[in-house]
């Protein structure tokens, strides 16, 4: 085999790209995860000095998590376009509500704390705003791992001849995306995010504030019905997806299983953290257990992009493409990884309730 | 009728002119004013003087809920290409995504790493470093600009590519990423963004000289932006026209648009070097009803001769011809404000001239006061007709002369066409209306409660007082949690 042939180079730094795909996706859930769980924790706040305290707690540090989001789909539409542009046609409703709830938190930061009469609004901005986001980014998950219909020539519904492309345009219904699944993966993202919610904010508070306190049972609950989430969601997809039931039952069934048991241990660890309060331990437990079922998922999905959809080949930019992106940009990611890391080192710390609010 | 004008075809570019209309309401504040805050915390830093900080956080609080609106509605814009122009953005993947791709690593994510530190690091990040904040902030969002205009221009004029098995492949990066759009496209942009942040700060200086508050402070800082403007607004309009001879060498049917020039020659065989002050086309788009004409000024301005010919609508086929509306007022809009503009910096610095720029002379010329508070809002309006134009322009075409827009349209309803519109038009009128409100909030509370900068590194520890107004929140603990002997 010609190991320098243009095809093999494409196909290696098109793998490539799919990796730091599904690396800036993680980086958006592991950071902006914990936000948005905060977010959602906040629907249940008694008063709106707290929800500006948890707005504080995370003032310097939001913007920069949410677009780690952006990255991932800047890297999508840089290296996978084909998948771009039909996946997001296909999920044009659940992005729709994602990006109302981004937009109604994202100014909910800046005006809750200049807000006098309207606080309340605000505040609920931000609430419903981070549920909205969480639940429709699940929702947008599930519905793209049960693949879409396409077709090629026109894609709009329009009567018009004479184009005609080889490009394949997704051609379903509006409607495609809602299936009992996608919307099971839609609360179990809300499920997920809690859980990263109430860590974050037992690990941002100090211990005897009232919203520490309450987020440690909230932790407890989210804890629980996570790891139901966690199984209830491998036995459905197991159940619907033959191409994953055909992985994990394959001759390397014992890999998967070892897996499992290492994310049994790292929840372990978070809730043993939890229990006797060493708090930013248990979150890094907590989102290292993310980072386990994210790779598993990638794994169990390759070598697709789109399952049954699209493949990491078929759906890659041709390779001079791959080449300049990969040449211009991969450098890119330490840099940012490094001052997203340095933005939440700044800003690290425990607050009190009072004072965070005092100082929002 | 031409197919782009057709209901589905039409409320899908309704779809998108609508939430890039407003998203560009917010990014050139962000573009421009972070480089007059670095001027400013720079100004601060080699003179000491107190009243560039104090400037500089007041400036900073409107800078930021205008940011926390452009992250909120540029999210939008980022899924929208995907979204409403599925078959376009594969299509042109290979070099526009790319370009797109390049924007969100190299620019977006990295602005927001830094504008947390730079708005909420005061006190807690050293000046030096907060200064290099700033800087970052104003490079990436510039970084930003100048991809999204590379992407921009090059539907313009995609230079560099073939349309190969349904892709824009690309044959010469260099020639796609400096197209000849680009060369003029980006400048005319970026000067827009920093003479927008210039007559933000003009108009607010003004309102609060008019406003007998703080009237010293504020005249210091109108001082130098009255200067800076003298230069800007005639070079922008310098390269306004030189992006206007590009438009008419690359783009003829959207410089005839622009025109409304509809007969390259008049009905006497001779050529037609008419411009149209004002114009009112017909229904079938192949004429004007009315119109109030000066002879050989076209000529003059596109050919610099006094007989040059320009080419009109009629040399195209009625199919590839732009509407005329829009791009024929739109840019008299953008002009007419460009050169409004101009003379208000005239103006101003004909009172400096005279010695008159001092806060009490001023409060006796009110007019020229409120000329200024006014000429705050025009550059938005300018760069709205600005971007209407090219982009009604390029029309019916997404990629100019090779992909119709109709082609890259997504695959949806008219339904939801509508109700993405509709979604959109509250979410993002919501967004306005508050950011304007809170802005007014902020210039309500003005400068006299931002605490003095000896006090940025006080105040750390337990019993710490939260500053007010200064949106400084004070960890009770420094990196306990970060700590070895805490895991």
């Amino acid at each position: 085999m010609d190991l320098l042939s243009i095809g093999r180079i494409a196909g290696t730094l098109t793998t490539w790209w799919w990796l730091l795909l599904s690396l800036a996706f993680f980086l958006y859930i592991a950071t902006d995860g914990t936000d948005l769980g905060a977010g959602i924790f906040a629907l249940f706040s008694q008063d709106e000095e707290e929800r500006g305290a948890i707005m504080a707690s995370m003032a310097g540090m939001w913007d920069g998590n949410e677009s780690w989001l952006v990255v991932a789909g800047g890297v999508l539409f840089g290296a996978f376009p084909l998948v771009y542009g039909s996946a997001f046609n296909y999920l044009m409703i659940p992005l729709m509500f994602a990006l109302w709830g981004i937009i109604s938190r994202a100014v909910a930061f800046e005006f809750h704390i200049h807000a006098q009469k309207s606080k309340r609004f605000w505040g609920w901005a931000f609430a419903l705003g981070s549920l909205f986001a969480t639940f429709f980014a699940g929702v947008s998950l599930g519905a793209t791992l049960q693949g879409f219909p396409m077709k090629s020539g026109l894609a709009a519904k329009i009567a018009a001849t004479g184009y005609s492309t080889p490009i394949m345009h997704f051609s379903g219904g509006i409607l495609d995306f809602l299936t009992p699944f996608s919307i099971w993966t839609g609360f179990g993202a809300v499920i997920a995010a809690s859980l990263a919610g109430g860590l974050y904010l037992c690990a941002r508070f100090i211990p005897g504030d009232s919203i520490h306190e309450r987020a440690r049972n909230w932790t407890n609950i989210a804890s629980l019905l996570a790891l139901g989430a966690i199984v209830v969601t491998l036995i459905w997809s197991y159940a619907i997806f033959p191409w994953a039931a055909a992985k994990w039952t394959g001759s390397d069934w014992w890999i998967w299983l070892a897996w499992i048991i290492i994310v049994l241990l790292f929840a372990y660890k978070s809730s043993m953290n939890h229990s006797v309060r060493k708090d930013f331990s248990a979150m890094m437990w907590g989102i290292g257990v993310v980072a386990l079922l994210w790779a598993a998922m990638w794994a169990t999905i390759f070598p697709y992009v789109v399952p049954d959809t699209w493949t990491i080949v078929a759906a890659a930019n041709p390779a001079d493409s791959i080449a300049v992106f990969t040449l211009f940009m991969t450098g890119f990611f330490p840099i940012m990884i490094m001052y997203n890391w340095y933005q939440i080192w700044v800003f690290r710390g425990r607050f009190s309730k009072k004072l965070a609010y005092a100082g929002h | 009728m031409i197919i782009e004008n057709s209901l589905p075809i039409l409320l899908s570019r309704l779809d998108f002119a609508w939430i890039t209309s407003m998203h560009i309401l917010w990014t050139p504040m962000t573009i421009g004013m972070s480089w007059l805050l670095f001027i400013m915390e720079v100004a601060w830093l080699r003179t000491g003087n107190e009243r560039w900080y104090k400037l500089n956080r007041f400036v900073e609080k409107i800078f930021i809920i205008n940011f926390g609106a452009g992250v909120a509605t540029g999210v939008t814009m980022e899924m929208a290409f995907g979204i409403l122009y599925g078959p376009f953005s594969q299509a042109v993947g290979p070099f526009f995504g790319n370009i797109l791709g390049f924007e969100t690593i190299t620019a977006f994510m990295y602005e927001a790493g830094f504008i947390g530190l730079m708005v909420f690091g005061w006190g807690k990040i050293s000046k030096g470093m907060h200064l290099f904040a700033t800087f970052n902030v104003g490079l990436s969002s510039s970084l930003s600009a100048m991809w999204i205009l590379v992407a921009n221009s090059w539907m313009q004029t995609p230079n560099g590519v073939v349309l190969k098995d349904g892709l824009f492949q690309v044959t010469n990066w260099w020639n796609a990423i400096l197209n000849d759009n680009f060369q003029w496209g980006f400048p005319h942009m970026w000067v827009a963004t920093v003479e927008l942040a210039l007559f933000v700060l003009a108009g607010l200086s003004a309102f609060f000289i008019l406003k007998n508050r703080n009237a010293d402070l504020f005249t210091k800082l109108l001082k130098p932006v009255l200067l800076a403007l003298i230069i800007v607004t005639p070079l922008q309009i310098f390269i306004g026209d030189s992006i206007g001879r590009v438009v008419a060498h690359t783009q003829p049917t959207s410089l005839a648009a622009m025109e409304g020039h509809y007969h390259t020659y008049l009905p006497d065989g001779k050529v037609n070097t008419g411009w149209h002050l004002i114009a009112i086309p017909n229904a079938k788009n192949d004429g004007n009803v009315f119109a109030i004409t000066i002879p050989h000024v076209l000529s003059l301005l596109e050919t610099h001769t006094l007989n040059g010919k320009v080419t009109g609508m009629d040399s195209f086929p009625a199919n590839d011809r732009p509407d005329v509306w829009v791009p024929f007022y739109s840019f008299r809009v953008m002009v007419a404000i460009g050169f409004f503009l101009f003379l208000i910096a005239i103006w101003g610095n004909w009172l400096r001239l005279r010695g008159k720029l001092n806060a009490s002379e001023l409060r006796k010329r009110p007019w020229f006061l409120r000329a200024v508070v006014f000429s705050a809002f025009l550059p938005y309006l300018a760069i709205w007709c600005g971007w209407w134009t090219r982009e009604v322009g390029r029309q019916p075409w997404v990629v100019n002369g090779l992909m119709r827009t109709y082609q890259g349209t997504s695959h949806m309803p008219v339904a939801m066409e509508i109700i993405w519109w509709v979604g959109y038009i509250f979410f993002e009128l919501t967004v306005w209306a508050g950011s304007w409100y809170f802005f007014t909030r902020v210039i309500k509370k003005g400068v006299d409660d931002i605490p003095d900068s000896s006090t940025l590194f006080e105040n750390h520890g337990d019993n710490a007082e939260a500053h007010p107004g200064g949106g400084h929140v004070t960890p009770t603990f420094a990196s306990k949690p970060m700590l070895r002997s805490d895991r």
